[in-house]
């Protein structure tokens, strides 16, 4: 997780070629599912708040915003058995399907890379480091940006459903979140706030990974597709 | 001590007398009177005792939010504040509304009015005069006799009204009065003879079924009622008369609810309230106290414009104008942006101003909370046995106009009516009649009994004026305009950086006016003076005290422990006290200076 | 007047035989079995009228106007005989001391057993004194006259959440009831006003059966708030097909389309509006051209407008929507990218041409 440690690790573990298996299949597939489930969601969920023009005719005759609910509400719960699954493979998979759920926090040598990685952001550092994982100032901005808002938006989200349910499941796990909040109308506005910060997110993530593709001398986008990451020095 | 105000002579050194809560009004009320040897009062103090701050609540949001604000100062004459603000938003942003909107917010301030009298006389005023109990008593046969001998109304034969006596004896038997627990049943100033209390009784319930008729009206064009919806730039409902999907709208079978609903009423008015009232008045002629300032100094601001967008004193229905010092002959004009006219003081009341010897114009109005208490106050803070009226002692403030103290309300409203005879003929005629009919001259309508004659009358003419605004209103829509919203600046950025404006309705209480200042979209001041702060004001720097105070002046009490004679002026007024309450500072940052005492 | 709700409906030329089946079908709409039936009709039969005492804090008595609009049952039947309103300061005939001791009265004769209707709220505020009642505030009397209750309603969103006069800033600090009094059921009906027949239905359920009826998370009635407004709206079909008026008065406003763009707060709004409606069955505000203001729900006053459909969010000291703030956000973030790409490159070109420089410098 340092990237000392890392590097070494990769040298003795790796071949010459320094390519190493990091993301397994599981975390690839959830990876790249969740990015067309949370690009379903935020598009259906913006058309939700503010639907498109008004369509004339009968009402028989369309269906456009019970079909933009509808693919808010599947995408919603792939989303969330996804982040379910990913849960259980940060458990069951290797070390990296875990480093998005426990930043090292408590590591004071962490958060000096975290500075490093700040600095190499803003043109300060001119080498950057290797990691096998993420990078420190990623992981960072990865857990609160995708792993506590996912889980905020889905509190949110089953809040909102969880008011009209009656006493079910639905009702004990999430029944609590909207009066918390201040009613329904306030948790809209949060849940719809969170999407709008998850989407910046989303585009500064990709923004990374291609800039740090080509400056960091390792791989990354190729990585999540094949789960090899590739040191190019 | 004893001094003279306004023809009158104030002497507080007589017992005192506390009635609080005054019930059957709108609101929280206290009045404490002072009676000399005779049981006649020399003195009242009047208190509004509750504050709600809304104006404050209003800072910083939306005009065109702002009447469901103000409608909320008030469930009872529910609408009226909602149209002030609209009128005060659109005369702030210059706003047209098209006709229909203009006839149909026409129809829902008659249909408050209508209803609103009509609960208040059955409701909040008729047990001020009817003694329920001295109803079991009656014989049947001559109540019916009684009632078919004054009205065509259907339900008076001897066995209808021998089938309400039979229950009203059951439910009283039961032990549990209810609503009639613990009143002055027996006190002699109740006069009817049981017969009549027997009708008032049979069409207290008849009028509490059917109260709920009238509102109907609101339903269809507001949505509901209590609190109707209302829209800045016309009204919210859409008409669709014949083209598809015009069962989502204004269409056929709702305006013929309306008109159902319109006649019904009309019904209701000419052959229950009005012979109720006549025949109740009868036998009261000779109780003419509580005129109090009503004969020197009244004042409306009008309503019910007759064409559209209008506002001017000329074109209002319902008449606008002053009069001072009972100089009859002269109606003084009316303006409510002219800062010499409606002013506001707080020497007595629990707000503070810099310096409390001067009035403000709502433009310029300041309310900063001051709950203290006057020297000779009897009881502590929070327990007050009896204010002591020379220091503060009311949650309303006292507005002036051109220095006076006014009443407001339908007498204001139907003696100005009554001075423009070739104006409001249809006023006039009605009120001589009942004067002709009671033998009673017209000086007799400045009084407790006048005050509640006027609201009867006024009623009379809404519910016709309700049918002349529904043919206009099928006129235009024949005519193919079927437009009901002015949208052309309902975006704030088709707004001026700064914009001010005022509206003004009578409610059904009296004249009542919202003053708003608009800066950047959003509202920078509101301030609302509303009819209850006029005729429950307290009295002002120059110890000038306000219509309710004065129209208890030198009444007799029958029972000096009975409130009734109290009670019974009080109503005549229709106290809606959460209105009158509520004014306060519209600078937000004045209250973080409200200490918690 | 002082009949059993059995007389009521006799009086009305109902049948014996009509009665028992209302009261089953009671039971029925109620989902109850059927074997509950003849305690309901036993209940209406027999039951001594139950006082209520009805309190006005800081309100504006909209809930009292709405309560004698119901059509069903009739008020003048509610009030004079099912149950036995013995104290309600608009209503009564009483007044002053008179009025204050019928309070006690009923404390002391019907201890345990009798139920506080409380419309609006009382302030804490300057000692209680914003809302004064027998020159005391009227948050003790509340506390007194509740002290020996069966049960409370809390009437109207006053009540149950504050509503307008405790909307930002709350200068009275206006505080719902149940904040106030912890030590007794309370059952919410918020509204402003909440409907006439959701408050008789209220009232008529909890004598008929003796019991609170079920409640929700927030204390109010699950059969009357246990769905939104758009759920069971008469216009959803317009939204499921996206037909939406777009401003006032146009051609979709008259054709009845969905208000969803016009602010309406029926999605989320929990409330039987668009299954009862109002005044008889007469309208609703929707049906009237209006969006749902969302009254019946905590804090309505504070969600911004009522005409924006995505509204504010009050965080932090700032007021705006989670559009605004959200695409503030999205464009800064934008905005930070495509600088940081330019620096990016134009810093590898430096970078590569100082690179080529010092290989060059080596080689020569």
């Amino acid at each position: 997780m340092l990237s000392q440690n890392d590097v070494q690790e990769a040298k003795a573990r790796g071949n010459l070629a320094y390519s190493l298996y990091i993301y397994e299949a599981p975390l690839r597939l959830w990876h790249w599912a969740n990015s067309i489930i949370m690009l379903a969601l935020a598009i259906s969920g913006y058309l939700i708040g503010s639907p498109p023009p008004t369509l004339t005719g009968e009402a028989a005759d369309h269906y456009v915003m019970g079909n933009i609910r509808f693919i808010h509400f599947v995408a919603s719960y792939l989303f969330a058995i996804g982040l379910v699954a990913r849960v259980y493979w940060a458990f069951a998979g290797n070390i990296y399907a875990r480093q998005i759920f426990l930043p090292p926090v408590f590591n004071k040598e962490w958060w000096k890379e975290v500075l490093f990685e700040l600095r190499w952001y803003l043109f300060l550092e001119h080498t950057p480091k290797k990691y096998l994982g993420h990078n420190p100032m990623a992981l960072l901005m990865m857990f609160f940006f995708f792993t506590i808002l996912a889980f905020g938006m889905l509190l949110t989200g089953f809040g909102l459903y969880a008011e009209g349910a009656d006493d079910g499941w639905m009702n004990a796990l999430f029944g609590w979140v909207a009066p918390l909040l201040g009613g329904s109308q306030q948790t809209h506005g949060w849940h719809r706030l969170g999407m709008w910060i998850m989407m910046s997110f989303a585009v500064l993530h990709v923004y990374a990974a291609i800039r740090e593709e080509v400056l960091s001398k390792h791989s990354l986008i190729s990585t999540m597709i094949s789960g090899w990451r590739m040191f190019k020095e | 001590m004893s001094y003279a105000t306004q023809g009158f002579t104030l002497d507080n050194s007589g017992r005192r007398v506390v009635v609080d809560p005054v019930c059957r009004i709108e609101g929280h009320m206290r009045v404490e009177v002072n009676l000399d040897g005779n049981n006649v009062i020399r003195n009242a103090v009047s208190t509004g005792t509750m504050w709600r701050g809304l104006e404050v609540i209003l800072k910083g949001r939306d005009p065109r939010d702002a009447w469901a604000f103000t409608e909320r100062i008030c469930g009872v004459c529910t609408g009226t504040h909602a149209l002030t603000s609209v009128r005060a938003v659109e005369d702030a942003l210059a706003i047209q509304i098209p006709e229909n909107a203009h006839l149909i917010r026409n129809l829902m301030q008659l249909t408050l009015y209508v209803h609103d009298h009509l609960v208040h006389f059955y409701h909040l005023h008729a047990l001020d005069w009817v003694d329920v109990v001295s109803a079991l008593k009656a014989d049947a046969q001559k109540t019916s006799a009684l009632a078919q001998g004054i009205s065509a109304w259907p339900l008076s034969s001897p066995g209808y009204f021998r089938d309400v006596q039979a229950k009203l004896k059951k439910f009283i038997d039961s032990g549990q009065l209810g609503p009639f627990s613990n009143a002055y049943w027996g006190n002699p100033a109740y006069k009817l003879p049981p017969e009549a209390n027997l009708m008032a009784v049979a069409h207290y319930l008849e009028a509490l079924d059917f109260q709920k008729e009238i509102v109907k009206i609101h339903a269809i064009f507001g949505g509901r009622n209590p609190h109707p919806n209302w829209l800045v730039g016309g009204v919210p409902c859409a008409i669709n008369l014949e083209g598809a999907g015009a069962v989502g709208a204004v269409n056929m079978e709702r305006l013929n609810l309306v008109q159902n609903v319109i006649q019904q009423a009309a019904v209701f008015i000419e052959q229950v309230y009005i012979p109720d009232l006549v025949a109740i008045a009868s036998f009261y002629k000779d109780w003419l106290y509580g005129g109090g300032i009503g004969s020197q100094f009244l004042l409306a601001y009008g309503d019910i414009p007759d064409r559209a967008n209008d506002h001017e004193a000329d074109n209002l229905l319902l008449p606008r104008g002053a009069i001072i010092n009972g100089d009859l002959d002269n109606i003084l004009p009316v303006d409510l942006k002219d800062p010499e006219q409606i002013q506001e003081f707080v020497a007595h009341s629990w707000y503070k101003y810099p310096d409390e010897t001067r009035g403000l114009h709502p433009f310029d109005g300041i309310t900063e909370p001051d709950f203290t208490l006057g020297a000779n106050t009897k009881g502590s803070k929070t327990r007050v046995e009896a204010f002591d009226e020379a220091g503060k002692y009311s949650w309303i403030k006292a507005p002036r106009w051109r220095g006076h103290a006014m009443e407001v309300g339908c007498l204001a409203r139907m003696t100005l009516a009554y001075l423009q005879p070739r104006r409001y003929p249809m006023i006039k005629e009605t009120i001589d009649d009942i004067l002709r009919k009671l033998d009673l001259p017209l000086s007799a309508i400045f009084s407790t009994l006048g005050r509640t004659a006027a609201r009867g009358v006024e009623t009379l003419y809404c519910v016709q004026l309700q049918q002349q605004m529904f043919a206009r209103l099928m006129a235009n829509l024949k005519a193919g305009d079927h437009n009901t919203a002015n949208i052309t600046k309902w975006e704030p950025a088709t707004w001026p950086a700064e914009a001010q404006g005022a509206g003004f309705t009578e409610a059904p209480r009296g004249a009542l006016g919202h003053w708003i200042k608009i800066k950047d979209g959003k509202i920078d001041n509101y301030q609302c003076v509303v009819p209850t702060t006029w005729n429950g004001s307290p009295r002002d720097p120059k110890g000038q005290i306000g219509a309710f105070e004065a129209s208890l002046l030198n009444t007799p009490l029958a029972k000096a422990d009975e409130p009734l004679e109290i009670l019974r002026t009080l109503h005549s007024f229709d106290p809606c006290l959460a209105c009158s309450t509520h004014v306060m500072r519209p600078d937000g940052q004045e209250m973080a200076r409200v200490r918690v005492r | 007047m002082s009949e059993t709700f059995y007389e009521v409906l006799r009086r009305q030329g109902i049948t014996r035989r009509s009665f028992l089946k209302f009261c089953s079908l009671t039971a029925a709409s109620l989902g109850l079995s059927a074997a509950a039936m003849p305690k309901i009709a036993q209940a209406l039969e027999t039951r001594p009228r139950t006082p209520v005492l009805w309190l006005h804090g800081l309100e504006c008595t909209c809930c009292s106007e709405s309560f004698i609009r119901s059509a069903h049952p009739l008020t003048r039947d509610v009030v004079l005989s099912m149950l036995s309103l013995d104290y309600d300061d608009t209503l009564m005939a009483a007044a002053g001391h008179q009025a204050e001791a019928i309070i006690e009265m009923v404390k002391e004769k019907y201890r345990g057993n009798y139920i506080v209707a409380v419309e609006g709220n009382p302030p804490l505020n300057e000692g209680g004194m914003f809302c004064i009642q027998g020159g005391r505030p009227f948050v003790e009397k509340l506390k007194e006259t509740c002290a020996d209750a069966k049960a409370v309603i809390a009437w109207g969103s006053c009540a149950s959440y504050g509503c307008v006069q405790a909307a930002r800033p709350n200068p009275t600090r206006a505080t719902p009831i149940r904040k106030v009094i912890a030590d007794k059921p309370i059952v919410c009906v918020p509204g402003c006003p909440p409907i006439a027949e959701v408050m008789t239905g209220v009232v008529t359920y909890m004598l008929t059966f003796d019991r609170i009826p079920a409640l929700d998370r927030q204390g109010r009635p699950k059969m009357f708030y246990g769905q939104r407004i758009h759920d069971k709206c008469y216009r959803r079909g317009h939204f499921d097909a996206g037909q939406f008026v777009e401003a006032w008065d146009d051609e979709s406003a008259k054709k009845g389309f969905c208000l969803y763009k016009m602010g309406c707060k029926g999605p989320t709004t929990y409330n039987a509006c668009s299954s009862m409606r109002w005044n008889g069955g007469v309208s609703w505000p929707v049906q009237s051209g209006h969006g749902c203001l969302g009254c019946s729900e905590d804090g309505f006053w504070d969600k911004g407008s009522f005409y924006d459909r995505v509204t504010g969010i009050h965080q932090f000291g700032i007021e705006a929507n989670a559009d605004v703030i959200g695409g503030a956000i999205a464009i800064g973030t934008g905005a930070a990218i495509a600088a940081h790409a330019a620096v990016t490159a134009l810093d590898s070109l430096r970078r590569r041409a100082g690179n080529k420089d010092a290989r060059e410098g080596i080689e020569a």
